[in-house]
């Protein structure tokens, strides 16, 4: 129960069954193949292949992106959580048969979805084309009128404000000057003057920064208005067209899920033979597999292929990858172990250890058996209804064993929702019930709760050194792993009793025997943590040493667990507060629907901000507190050839196919 | 009304007050940060929310050392106390710590958490290291709580 013990796999077997075979163990996920290294076995090139399936994942994973923005499926709360769409083999054979139809479809929606953008820009061009038509609606010649026989024409901007008026005074005497439209800021002009003096114009006109209309099309502005807006709602139409186009190839949704998974797994397949070696007729695969698997494996290929199959101890020099198993009980936490690091090389798998403690700090915590009842309610119906998958699924339990826990100590504690049974009975019932508390409340004995909180955590730290004793026993360096754990078991439990008496009344015999062992183990400590040291001196100042640090390490880790209370009795006074709120009215019938409403909202809340604070402050007491004292971690994670897919999974995994 | 019991409410506002700051300071730190790795990638939208979540506690506990002073005190059932000036000035230092404290760590949490989004915006899967960091600074918040309700709940009325 802890990490999985590995061994090195090498299998050889016949080239023409290299597919079948890596296709086999693809589907039983349980080896992780290295790549060959051996110089003189040749390595497949399959870049090629690979390129070609990425690409095509990446056209039909863009298709489905591009529904999903269009035609968005109706998602709802249960299909969070429904997993993956379960499939039989063959059907997934079947699926994968219309791969060309599918792909063919996942064209046509990239096509379309580039339609709608190209579209759109279009679109925006012209609509700017019309905003600068506006300004000359009034014109009835279009903007490239040159004039006729004997006049010629001038269309364009000043760029300031300027009447028809005295800009006629400053051309030649037969110009006529018409404003089109003006602004404060612009000026646009229609000028017509006789051949003549045309060229004179135009110089009066450079001077005064004058700037021609540029307009290639001979249509007057009004037509051309029209016409772009013609062209506007024809590619507007277009756009609808290509949107109904998408919503109907929308109906390859799933089958574009089918395809991106069954190119993924093609992708790992032609990834996974270009680690293997090959000589002319035969392949040879090496990797890591968990020894419980072995001979399952080794008789399911040997039974159908030429093959052979040896498994060896890995040595130390070998990078091996980690996979945990443990008991339903500590399972759940994995996930917690995952999320700090693997265990590494010499680590014990840290889950364990911490399985229980990490249920009953979280119970503590979070301290009210209402909310463990929603907590214990919401997780036994989502495992029990929802396809999940395996970490999620860990995840749940791991909760619903901490809801269990936080009804036991809520029921230690006598809270239920806060005070609601009380709040309830003495506002409408006018009768006083009292604490429902099967051994004490907080509030009424905060001193005796911190104590039980330190005293479990000086269990929690103890259990910590112990498994630290246990593993360096186990490496041989018997002495050494007690002169590690003996002082510091003796200094923490000698002053448990000499702390509590700070608060409340302890025997005096305990308190002594506390005092002898506290100093014996101060003795041993400074007389043999300095012992890796050559000197005299150096050993003596690195038992001092480390006297300094075992004092102000273990007193702050003991003291951490104060949170344990404080958090405890944030969940039960928020709570209270809530109940508080709820029946401030006088009248009845409004207290009654102020405090159904003021409970809902109020205790949702709650109960949201205190499950998160559960959460954080329980894995940092094993982080912090438990891990520091034995653990490193560093491994790598198992990370087997498997079907990984995304939207899809196996409903068979018969042996025997 | 007493002096004391105005002491004594001052107190109170206090630990509502500065530990309420620096939540709301701390919270928008992180939400500023988590904002823009929204804009990228809203999948990620739960777990920022997480952490900025984080410094919100520093009010609440605020909230809880404010609340024990107007239930010891009476305030809450309408009969308040006649507290002595002492008495009153005892409330008012009981509430110093989670008011300072939960100031300070509010927005020293909210940093934290902050620099945390990144790392769920870069690597999703170690968000949970961001969070067990931005936890650390909680500590001493939580431990300023414990005194202060320690000693509000043993200061004699």
């Amino acid at each position: 129960m802890a990490k999985l013990k590995m061994k090195k796999i090498e299998l050889i077997a016949m080239l023409t069954d290299s597919k079948k075979i890596i296709e086999l163990l693809q589907r039983r996920g349980v080896v992780e193949i290295s790549r060959n290294d051996d110089e003189e076995l040749e390595n497949t090139n399959v870049t090629a292949v690979v390129g070609e399936f990425d690409k095509f994942r990446n056209t039909a994973v863009q298709a489905l992106d591009i529904i999903d923005n269009y035609a968005p499926e109706k998602a709802s709360i249960t299909d969070m959580f429904s997993g993956k769409t379960e499939v039989e083999k063959h059907e997934f054979g079947r699926e994968a048969m219309q791969m060309e139809k599918v792909m063919s479809a996942a064209n046509e929606i990239i096509k379309n979805q580039r339609l709608i953008t190209d579209s759109a820009n279009s679109i925006s061009q012209l609509e700017i084309k019309c905003d600068m038509l506006q300004r000359w609606l009034p014109l009835d010649v279009p903007l490239n009128f040159k004039g006729t026989a004997t006049t010629s024409a001038y269309i364009g901007t000043l760029p300031y404000q300027i009447t028809a008026e005295s800009l006629e005074d400053q051309l030649p005497d037969n110009c006529s000057v018409e404003v089109v439209s003006g602004s404060k800021e612009q000026t646009n002009l229609f000028i017509l003057c006789s051949k003549s003096s045309y060229d004179e114009a135009g110089d009066v006109l450079r001077r005064l920064a004058f700037v021609s209309a540029s307009e290639p099309e001979s249509h007057t502005p009004l037509e051309l208005i029209s016409m772009y807006e013609q062209e506007i709602s024809d590619l507007e139409k277009g756009t609808d067209e290509a949107k109904e186009n998408i919503e109907k190839l929308a109906e390859n949704r799933k089958e574009l899920r089918f395809v991106i998974d069954y190119l993924q797994m093609r992708k790992e397949k032609y990834d996974a033979l270009s680690g293997l070696g090959f000589t002319e007729s035969t392949f040879v695969l090496t990797g890591y597999i968990p020894e419980k698997y072995c001979e399952q494996l080794r008789k399911e290929i040997e039974a159908k292929y030429t093959a052979s199959i040896t498994f060896t101890d890995p040595t130390d020099d070998d990078d091996v990858p980690v996979l945990l198993e443990n008991s339903s009980f500590s399972s759940p936490v994995e996930g917690i172990t995952k999320m700090y690091a693997l265990p590494g090389k010499g680590d014990v798998d840290p889950t364990p250890v911490m399985s229980f403690f990490y249920y009953l700090f979280f119970g503590m915590m979070l301290s009210d058996a209402g909310y463990g009842l929603l907590m214990l309610i919401g997780t036994t119906i989502a495992l029990k209804k929802f396809k999940l998958e395996t970490s999620m699924r860990k995840t749940l339990t791991m909760f619903r064993n901490c809801g269990i826990s936080t009804i036991f100590w809520g029921a230690l504690f006598g809270s239920w929702f806060g005070d609601i049974a009380q709040v309830v009975a003495r506002n409408f019932f006018d009768k006083e019930i009292g604490s429902l508390a099967l051994w004490f409340e907080p509030l009424t004995d905060p001193v005796k709760l911190l104590l039980v909180s330190f005293g479990l955590g000086i269990l929690h730290l103890l259990l910590g050194v112990a498994v630290s004793f246990k593993m360096t026993w186990d490496t041989g360096k018997k002495l050494d792993a007690i002169f590690d754990a003996l002082p510091i078991y003796l200094i923490v439990i000698g002053v448990a009793p000499i702390g509590a008496g700070m608060f409340i009344s302890v025997p005096s015999a305990l308190t002594n025997a506390g005092l002898y062992m506290l100093i014996a183990g101060v003795v041993i400590l400074v007389l043999t943590a300095g012992r890796t040291s050559k000197s005299v001196f150096g050993k003596f100042f690195g038992g001092l040493y480390a006297l300094y640090n075992t004092a102000t390490g273990y007193l702050g880790d003991i003291l951490s667990y104060s949170r344990l209370l404080a958090l405890g009795l944030a969940t039960g006074s928020i709570a209270s507060v809530i109940n508080l709120i709820g029946t401030m009215p006088e009248n009845k019938v409004f207290k009654l629907i102020l405090l159904i409403i003021v409970f809902v909202v109020g205790h949702t809340a709650n109960l949201a901000i205190n499950l998160l604070g559960a959460y954080v402050h329980t894995d940092r007491l094993q982080f912090v507190e438990l891990f520091s004292k034995f653990y490193t971690g560093g491994g790598r994670e198992f990370t087997p050839l498997t079907v990984n897919t995304k939207y899809i999974k196996f409903k068979e995994e018969n042996t025997n196919d | 009304m007493t002096n004391g019991l105005v002491l004594a409410l001052i107190g109170a506002a206090l630990a509502a007050l500065l530990a309420g700051i620096g939540s709301a300071k701390g919270v928008s730190l992180v939400g500023e940060a988590a904002s823009g790795v929204v804009s990228v990638d809203p999948s990620k939208f739960s777990k920022v929310l997480l952490l900025e979540l984080l410094p919100g506690t520093q009010g609440l506990y605020g909230l809880i050392a404010a609340m024990f002073i107007l239930i010891k005190t009476n305030v809450l059932s309408g009969n308040a106390a006649d507290l002595t000036v002492q008495q009153g000035l005892a409330f008012l230092a009981a509430s110093l710590p989670i008011a300072v404290v939960g100031l300070i760590s509010g927005i020293m949490q909210g940093r934290t958490a902050a620099a945390g989004v990144s790392i769920t915006a870069k690597k999703p899967d170690h968000n949970g290291k961001a969070i067990i960091m931005a936890a650390m600074v909680e500590t001493y918040a939580i431990l300023a709580l414990l005194i202060s309700v320690l000693m509000i709940l043993n200061i004699a009325v």
